[in-house]
């Protein structure tokens, strides 16, 4: 069902349709939670680690606290997202308590998202750095270094921990600028994937620390008393040299509880992945939220538990602050090769966990800043797309250059790092929670369910869980302020710039857009639809759908308009707006969707068409994907045909094989249709798409004809057609693929595939005895006699 | 009392009060989850 905009009507202005949805491939909660925990999940690296240094051995009680605290959290991502499809915390706070308070929690969100980053990438570079001493540390213990090389190191030789973090840090930043600057296609699979391997870790992870315990014993750690809380020379920030910390018990559990709340980092993806999960939404958002609540409870918290119990206290703070893991690793019983062997399981399984959480870092930030930039709060100088990718890559390497910047100031410093990242993720629940609580009141809406308990007294609801989960929040957000001095100055600094500059760019943008709107009004009209329809574009069925995304290379559409009659046939040029995950919940304005890149290639468009006479329609679509845009699209307006020019990065064989694989996606009913790539030198490959009959070589048509002959020899068997042999043979194809002789076809058809061309049609028909032919008698499938499939 | 104590008695009060009440939601929404997780109709496929 589409619901559009009521666009003027009776202008001479071309009209678009702009799809304000993302053509998603609606995801299970599985990989929902995968994604989800892709970010979250990366915490457990290092969130046990911080929280020991900062408040000493009873930080696992802690950090199991915020990991049981992060279940109710959740409820409230839940009821935002029953109010709102798009439900993160932009959105809520600018609901509730408009755009002053918006902007300043974005800015803290922003803050949050840039540290993500440099927490990530450099745990990963610790857990490392950390792999590498300890190897030539055993090495060495082992006699295997020379002695040339002792000497020259003075020792041991030992990589530097935190330089080396520092370096990796910033070589996964930079790669991920890049990938992110090319504007990289997210995959639910990838997430899923890397969660299978953390799962496999954390389950072995899990299983040897118990079996451990079984054969060594162990202490559970000492429960969260004032007596037993020892802060550090750090944790206390302002109140350094205050009793304050020291004389009032609830008081030091809240800065404990301050201390470890970033186990909880990885919240607001829930809000992010809400668009994409597929129906029942609201049921498998409770799903996901239970899957992720259960898996980080278990990993963030029980490591952190086991790693107190099982690593030595000598050493647990000393040796492996900064990767808790790896030291959990190395204090098992058993070989010490297999240990370190295990160990670098883990330093694999951390690198790519974290190196995800980076890339998450860049994808979340861009699709904030994009989110705001929607409102004009942000120069459209960030926004203006890369000229051959498309991507805000102004926005992206403002948030990669704050990111290096953070990380090498920290100079790895992953404590002083965590200490500051809990800054942003504690504030933006704040704003979060409170927003909500706000909305009770303020927000009429359909809303689908609700934090409990709710009391109802003479008629006015008061939401007592809302308001109590507000209350954790806002009491740990307000000590942290004096505990965590490094993160209250440059949180602050950091939110007050951001916010001064949403402040100064919403001025400054706000009479501009009014002028661009007029100008491009004057062009384009734009029609709003939630989804793409025939009816919408109207179109006829049977259609052309030709893609475009560079304006310089639209010699397939000049093709289409020369060989189309448009009065029978309908032309649609479409251009897909690829949206990562993390900006999946926002970027879907108009504004935003029909940038001024969109407004060039459009108008170069609509000068092609005009230099032909002939009509065409345009439509603009949100995507995950290029190739499920076009395959969609083309599904939904029932298109006969689709025509893209050649993409500079594959061939017309490899194209047509993405296309097909994002048309097979598509739930059925669909419709085939056939694909035409139009070659620079004007060379057209045709495919077909969807299931149709293979174009059979002319060795084949003889092998069929001749076992349909032999067939028809045998008593009873006349009346065999040649569709009757392909049956039999496919039939049979399909039994031994599925069964024993899969391995046998596999090689044989790679074979084929690679290195002896066509399969030895030839040398089996030459097997089968050639018989005279029969009297005539032709095929029913073939009035000729000449089997022409 | 000075302003610093009665903060932090305010703050000590809230985040007492906050975990009670948050005691309850996970209460709460833990016996709904497992009537979520026992339903398996409408189940996305993996």
């Amino acid at each position: 069902m589409s619901s559009t905009s009521n666009a003027p009507t009776g202008s001479n202005r071309v009209r678009i349709v702009v799809a304000t949805s993302v053509m998603l491939t609606f995801i299970s909660y599985w990989r929902a939670a995968a994604i989800i925990l892709n970010d979250l999940g990366s915490s457990a690296f290092y969130a046990g680690g911080i929280a020991e240094q900062a408040i000493g051995k009873s930080a696992p009680w802690f950090v199991l606290g915020v990991m049981l605290f992060a279940f109710a959290v959740r409820a409230v991502y839940v009821e935002s997202c029953s109010m709102f499809v798009r439900g993160g915390v932009y959105r809520v706070v600018k609901e509730a308590l408009g755009g002053t308070l918006a902007k300043l929690s974005v800015s803290a969100l922003m803050f949050d998202y840039i540290l993500t980053g440099p927490v990530s990438g450099v745990s990963a570079g610790q857990y490392i750095a950390g792999l590498i001493n300890d190897t030539i540390s055993i090495a060495d213990a082992h006699g295997w270094i020379p002695s040339a090389i002792h000497h020259l190191f003075h020792g041991t030789p030992q990589v530097g921990v935190n330089g080396t973090a520092v370096v990796f840090a910033v070589a996964v930043t930079l790669y991920f600028w890049w990938e992110n600057i090319k504007g990289i296609e997210e995959s639910s699979e990838k997430a899923l994937w890397v969660m299978q391997i953390t799962t496999v870790m954390v389950v072995m992870l899990l299983g040897w620390s118990f079996f451990t315990l079984f054969k060594v014993g162990g202490h559970l750690p000492p429960f969260p008393t004032l007596a037993n809380i020892h802060y550090s020379s750090e944790s206390l920030g302002f109140w350094k040299h205050s009793s304050l910390p020291h004389t009032f018990a609830i008081l030091g559990l809240i800065i404990g509880f301050g201390h470890s709340v970033l186990a909880m980092s990885g919240e607001e993806s829930l809000a992010q992945v809400y668009r994409e999960l597929a129906h029942p939404k609201l049921k498998n958002l409770k799903r996901t939220a239970i899957v992720i609540g259960i898996y980080s409870f278990v990993f963030t918290g029980l490591v952190s538990l086991l790693a107190v119990m099982l690593i030595p206290d000598d050493v647990r703070m000393k040796v492996y602050s900064d990767n808790l893991i790896a030291g959990l690793a190395m204090n098992m019983v058993g070989p010490q090769v297999l240990r370190l062997a295990f160990r670098a399981f883990v330093v694999v399984v951390g690198f790519l966990i974290l190196s995800g959480a980076v890339n998450t870092a860049i994808v979340g930030s861009n699709g904030v800043l994009n989110r705001v930039s929607e409102d004009g709060v942000l120069a459209d100088w960030f926004r203006r797309p890369h000229k051959k990718y498309g991507t805000t890559y102004r926005i992206i390497n403002l948030i990669v250059g704050l990111q290096l910047f953070t990380i090498i100031v920290s100079w790895g410093n992953i404590y002083t790092l965590g200490e500051a990242y809990a800054f942003g993720v504690v504030w933006s629940f704040v704003f979060k929670t409170i927003s909500m609580l706000v909305l009770r009141y303020r927000y009429k809406g359909e809303r689908n369910w609700k934090v409990p308990p709710n009391l109802h007294i003479f008629g006015v609801e008061i939401p007592i869980g809302l308001a109590s989960i507000a209350m954790v929040l806002l009491s740990t957000a307000i000590v942290n302020l004096f505990t965590k001095s490094v993160a209250t100055v440059s949180g602050l600094i950091f939110s007050v710039v951001f916010f001064a500059i949403f402040s100064f760019s919403e001025k400054v943008n706000r009479r501009k857009h009014a002028h661009d709107a007029a100008q491009m009004q004057e062009q384009f009209q734009l029609q709003l639809a939630e989804s793409v329809e025939r009816e919408t574009v109207g179109i006829r069925p049977g259609n052309v759908l030709v893609p475009v995304r560079d304006y310089n290379t639209l010699n397939h559409l000049k093709w289409v308009l020369e060989h189309t009659d448009t009065h029978e046939q309908d032309v649609v040029v479409m251009t897909a707006r690829i949206s990562q995950f993390g900006s999946a919940a926002y970027g879907l304005s108009s504004e935003q969707m029909f940038s001024d890149y969109e407004q060039t290639l459009f108008t170069r468009a609509v000068s092609v068409a005009e230099s032909f006479g002939k009509k065409i329609s345009l439509l603009v679509v949100p995507a995950r994907d290029s190739w499920s845009a076009i395959a969609q699209t083309a599904h939904n307006l029932d298109s006969s045909g689709v025509v893209t020019g050649l993409s500079s990065k594959m061939t017309t064989a490899e194209q047509a094989f993405a296309l097909g694989s994002a048309w097979e996606a598509i739930p059925e009913p669909k419709r085939q249709f056939v694909l035409q790539i139009v070659q620079p030198d004007g060379i057209v490959d045709t495919f077909r798409i969807g299931p149709h009959t293979p174009t059979m070589k002319n060795e084949d048509v003889v092998l069929l004809h001749r076992l349909w002959l032999n067939v028809t020899r045998e008593p009873g068997l006349e009346n065999i057609h040649h569709h009757d042999i392909l049956t039999q043979a496919l039939t049979r194809f399909a039994r031994d693929y599925g069964a024993h002789e899969h391995e046998q076809i596999v090689k044989e058809l790679l074979r084929h595939g690679t290195e002896a061309g066509p399969l030895p049609v030839r040398r089996i028909a030459d097997q089968i005895p050639t018989v005279q032919p029969a009297p005539a008698r032709p095929d029913r499938d073939d009035t000729s006699g000449d089997p022409e499939l | 009392m000075s302003f610093s104590v009665l903060l932090i008695k305010i703050l000590e009060g809230m985040f007492v009060a906050g975990w009670a009440g948050s005691v309850i939601v996970l209460v709460l929404t833990g016996i709904e989850d497992v009537g979520t997780l026992l339903d398996t109709e409408d189940e996305a496929s993996r």
